[in-house]
């Protein structure tokens, strides 16, 4: 097969594929004086713009106490700023301080004293809350940032947070730019989170939508104990407990601490001038001051050296998980782990079972063994996610039922393939086809501006966002004995948890 | 404060040539105009042989080909007596193989050339088959799209698996909450009718490979299809590919069923299914109206305002931002081809706010059939549909699409050239009109998955029972595999 040449020019800071000497990727860097990174992909045509914020902060850098806070703060970030979604500030943030004085009585009543505290004072300071909030109402503009994008054409306006990065996105017409440059420099510098307690009403909904989703809590404990150290080990929601008794001076050290321009990465692809982009951006982020520098989160993961193993019953359908842990992104083993779960669980064909249960398609070896050949699966799969301080590998697999197979005859089968591989290897053309389907993948992101500019953004704030094009070498040259070794390194059982799930009947 | 804005002006003016004075809030800002016509579809439109129609247009910047063939075919024209027809044919379609490849020989050699090759059914009666490869491979890829599409076997083994597969898949349909609510919320609103029959255990064990082979001769056929093609090829060398491979490809006369479009009246009031869950889940409404109706924009502006317009709109505000109550609240017209759609306010909330949740959006749907909206609510409306009207053509993939779509429905294809025109023309009267000709909060049908005692019991602001919204109806769980009511654990 012909490869596609990739090839690094570093002057211009652009990625470079050739073919037949037409540029495709051309991302342009420049680094504000306050350490703020702005990468541009200027793709001329279509007049709108994508434009997204990254900070490198998410649940890692979270601890027991304040877990949920980045998603929770995420949320903070939509409730107006001391320039945004209110009429009179000063008036405004007198009556914050109050809430706040009266909030802080009432957590220390409720949540210090062993017996949930004096029902009479909690009452009475919860009144004077609900007096406070009722005074502050009239003042509020109500989701203005959310109503002024909107209104200048907007779209896929959302953010997220993810255990590493936490993400701010906007598509506007190529004439709007700077709108995204001012609202965004102001929720970065002039961050206020105005009705803090009722907005954390609504991420305790989130969080018990997310436990109402079958195997949600399963897949909970299944990850809280496969990570004895590291903070990968709790969700990105934060713990129930956690979210109740956050304050809002929790939230103010917490964006203090991360959302800075030296912590941050934004990201331009559309039609635009890059110059034009540039100069805005010196204007309007180059505001901000520099911060104290982030240290990067101190607890990676210690050996585990038994095996662990999971039971639960529920009212989710009947499956079984192995998951190993591997070697943080960037790790050479990275690639080889790679290419393996592409082999095992590769496909696109129907997106998995149902659209559910991920990469288990029609084209990966557990499929064919497990679904296919053996007729003991509904769906079987593998995935490797290479995080930034900790890796792991999973291999997911369902039984079917009506043929009376149990998870345990899945395990054993797991278990035989997974020998075999540590022996043998993968095949030449399981090999070839691997390498070629994450190449194409890759490109086929490409397509997509909106998913260039989250690769772009997400990569920039680990290993620089040039790992896109060198991981896609390293995975070039992965080898048989590669596979062979990775797959006796970490695929053992004391490097691991299988998590054995049950549908109890009769829910 | 000033001081460093200047200093940094002056920074900005020697470093890119430019000054741009730094302003505090969105209404200084100041927009240079901004023209934009969208692509002309009669540019892309080209006809192959046999009729078969297609949206054709070179993109070289990336060395890929997308190829996506719509076809009216879906689980809407399944007979009677077959339910689960479509369903089944979309999942054996590339495994049972063509006369000469068997599945796995298309899958691997797919694989192989990292391209992939898929079957969704996305509405009822829209299906697509979708190639995406590396512009090197387009013959490959061509060969093995058309044989799919064109020459499927059905092999025995492939469909008995697929069988299986999709009777596990019948396990899963009641674990969703969401999922529960969506499929009866459907079944209310539209009775007994193929819009909302599913598939059983038994109806799926009754299908045969002659069946699917019937089935598809009777929709696959080139003048019923289109074709979306983008990527890196010449749009003649393409064409002439394509026709060659179609060539022996014959057409047959349409027989699209033609199905009632009578619904029986729904019974206003409270429907309840009860799962022992922490939140009710929540859709009130009742049938809407076609996206080919000319007071479509009018309806989309003004469900932008009631709840489709995120936060911009008062159901989010009244119970996302104000009261804390959801996650997850708005409202929604749903659009079905040849048919009504759905409408309906949704919202997840805690079984003890759910009456309070429904009170307040209830309150909403009266509100905008009873008092104009501001005109600062029309203006963001309107203006966020003009403003993010390029969005459409943001790849063109998705511009293929989009044309490729309205073709096939028969919408005419000067869809997008009007859009904007009829976006302006909407009015604070017409908002009012469409309010009152499509909202009617005393005939909706209020669905709530949920744990009926706390959920009937409610809270502080909305003490229950949940009869205060009409007469409430228990409706029975159906058990996906058999199709008859969940006996009480």
């Amino acid at each position: 097969m012909k490869r596609i040449a990739f090839r690094l020019c570093l002057l211009l800071a652009a990625a470079v594929f050739a073919r037949g000497g037409s540029l495709v990727l051309d991302v342009r860097e420049h680094v504000l004086p306050n350490g703020m990174k702005i990468l541009m992909v200027p793709r001329p045509g279509v007049p709108r713009v994508v434009c997204h914020v990254y900070y490198k902060v998410g649940s890692i850098n979270e601890r027991p106490g304040i877990t949920g806070i980045a998603h929770l703060h995420e949320h903070m970030m939509f409730k107006g700023t001391r320039v945004m979604g209110v009429t009179d500030f000063e008036r405004n943030d007198e009556i914050n301080r109050k809430i706040d004085e009266v909030m802080n009585r009432l957590y220390r009543e409720r949540f210090w004293k062993p017996d949930g505290g004096d029902a009479e004072k909690l009452a009475a300071w919860q009144k004077e809350y609900e007096e406070l909030v009722k005074a502050e109402k009239p003042l509020i503009i109500k989701d203005d940032l959310w109503t002024v994008y909107m209104k200048n054409g907007g779209t896929g306006l959302n953010a997220s947070t993810g255990n590493e990065t936490t993400g701010y996105y906007v598509t506007l017409p190529s004439n709007k730019v700077e709108l995204q440059m001012l609202l965004e420099s102001d929720r970065m510098m002039n961050a206020y989170y105005r009705e803090f307690y009722s907005e954390k009403d609504v991420v305790m909904e989130e969080r018990r939508l997310s436990e109402n989703r079958p195997g949600f809590l399963f897949g909970e404990q299944v990850n809280a104990s496969f990570y004895a150290a590291s903070p990968y080990s709790w969700q990105v929601l934060g713990w129930m407990d956690d979210l109740k008794k956050i304050t809002r001076s929790d939230i103010k050290k917490f964006h203090d601490t991360y959302y800075v321009p030296n912590n941050c990465v934004a990201v331009y692809v559309g039609d635009f001038n890059p110059e034009r982009i540039i100069a805005l951006a010196e204007t309007y982020f180059g505001r901000i001051p520099r911060a104290a520098d982030v240290e990067p989160i101190r607890t990676y993961e210690p050996p585990q050296d038994a095996e662990k193993r999971l039971y639960g019953e529920g009212p989710a359908p009947t499956s079984l998980q192995l998951m190993f842990h591997t070697p943080p992104d960037g790790h050479a083993d990275t690639a080889p782990l790679q290419v393996l779960a592409t082999v095992l669980g590769s496909g696109g064909f129907g997106g998995g079972f149902m659209g559910r249960g991920g990469g288990g398609g029609g084209s990966g070896r557990l499929w064919k063994l497990l679904v296919r050949d053996k007729q003991m699966a509904v769906n079987a799969s593998a995935f490797s996610r290479p995080q930034w301080y900790a890796g792991a590998f999973q291999f997911s697999a369902m039984p079917r039922l009506d043929k009376s197979v149990s998870l345990e005859d899945l395990e054993k089968e797991i278990w035989a393939e997974i020998e075999n591989i540590k022996k043998d290897g993968v095949t030449v053309e399981e090999l070839q086809a691997a390498k070629n389907r994450r190449e194409s993948n890759f490109l086929r992101g490409l397509q997509s501006p909106m998913g260039l500019t989250s690769s772009i953004g997400r990569a920039e704030l680990n290993r620089g966002w040039r790992a896109l094009i060198t991981d896609l070498e390293d995975i070039r040259k992965v080898t048989n004995d590669d596979i062979k070794g990775v797959a006796a390194r970490y695929f053992v059982k004391d490097n691991g948890l299988a998590a054995v799930y049950r549908r109890k009947m009769g829910r | 404060m000033k001081k460093t804005c200047a200093l940094f002006s002056l920074l900005v003016f020697l470093t890119a040539g430019a000054v741009f004075g730094q302003v505090e809030k969105p209404s200084d800002l100041k927009f240079p105009e901004l023209k934009y016509d969208p692509p002309a579809p009669n540019s892309m439109r080209t006809v192959f042989a046999s009729g078969l129609r297609g949206f054709v247009q070179e993109d070289r910047r990336l060395p890929l080909v997308n190829v996506t063939a719509l076809i009216d075919f879906g689980r809407l024209y399944d007979p009677a007596d077959k339910v689960g027809l479509a369903e089944l044919l979309g999942a054996s379609l590339i495994k049972g193989g063509t006369k000469t490849r068997t599945g796995s020989e298309i899958e691997d050699r797919l694989d192989f050339l990292g391209g992939s090759l898929s079957f969704f059914s996305p509405g009822e009666r829209i299906s697509t088959l979708s190639l995406s490869v590396m512009s090197k491979d387009l013959d490959d890829g061509l060969a093995l799209f058309f044989d799919v599409l064109m020459n499927p076997e059905f092999r025995e083994d492939a469909v008995r698996l697929e069988k299986a597969r999709l009777i596990e898949g019948l396990r899963q349909a009641n674990d969703q909450p969401a999922a529960i609510l969506s499929r009866e919320y459907e079944r209310v609103l539209y009775g007994d009718h193929p819009l909302t029959r599913r598939p059983t255990r038994k109806s799926y064990e009754g299908l045969t490979v002659p069946d699917l082979k019937s089935c598809h001769g009777r929709f696959f056929f080139p003048r019923d299809i289109v074709l979306a093609v983008s990527g890196d090829f010449s749009k003649a060398a393409l064409k002439k590919k394509i026709d060659r491979i179609i060539a022996p490809w014959k057409n047959r006369p349409s027989d699209i069923p033609k199905l009632s479009r009578d619904f029986p009246p729904v019974e206003p009031g409270v429907y309840f299914i009860q799962r022992p869950i922490s939140q009710g889940y929540i859709s009130l409404g009742h049938l809407g109206l076609e996206d080919t109706h000319p007071d479509y924009h009018a309806v989309q502006v003004m469900n932008f305002i009631l709840g489709g317009g995120s936060f911009t709109s008062r159901i989010t505000t009244k119970v996302r931002s104000d009261e804390g109550l959801a996650y997850n609240t708005g409202s929604r017209f749903a659009y079905r081809w040849g048919f009504p759609g759905t409408f309906s306010g949704y919202v997840q909330t805690k079984s003890s706010t759910v009456g309070y949740a429904v009170s307040l959006i209830l309150k909403e749907f009266k509100r905008i059939r009873t008092e104009p909206v501001t005109d600062e609510e029309l203006d963001t409306a309107v203006n966020y549909y003009l403003e993010s009207f390029a969005d459409n053509f943001q790849t063109v993939q998705a511009t293929t699409l989009s044309f490729a779509n309205l073709e096939l429905a028969g919408k005419p294809l000067d869809y997008y050239a009007r859009y904007r025109d009829r976006i302006k023309a909407v009015t604070r009267d017409k908002v009012l009109e469409a309010a009152r000709t499509y909202i009617h909060p005393d005939q909706a049908a209020i669905m709530i998955v949920g744990d009926w005692e706390p959920c009937n019991k409610g809270g502080e602001k909305f003490p229950g029972p949940l009869d205060k919204f009409g007469k409430v109806r228990k409706i029975a769980l159906i058990d996906p595999l058999t199709g008859e009511p969940v006996k009480a654990p």
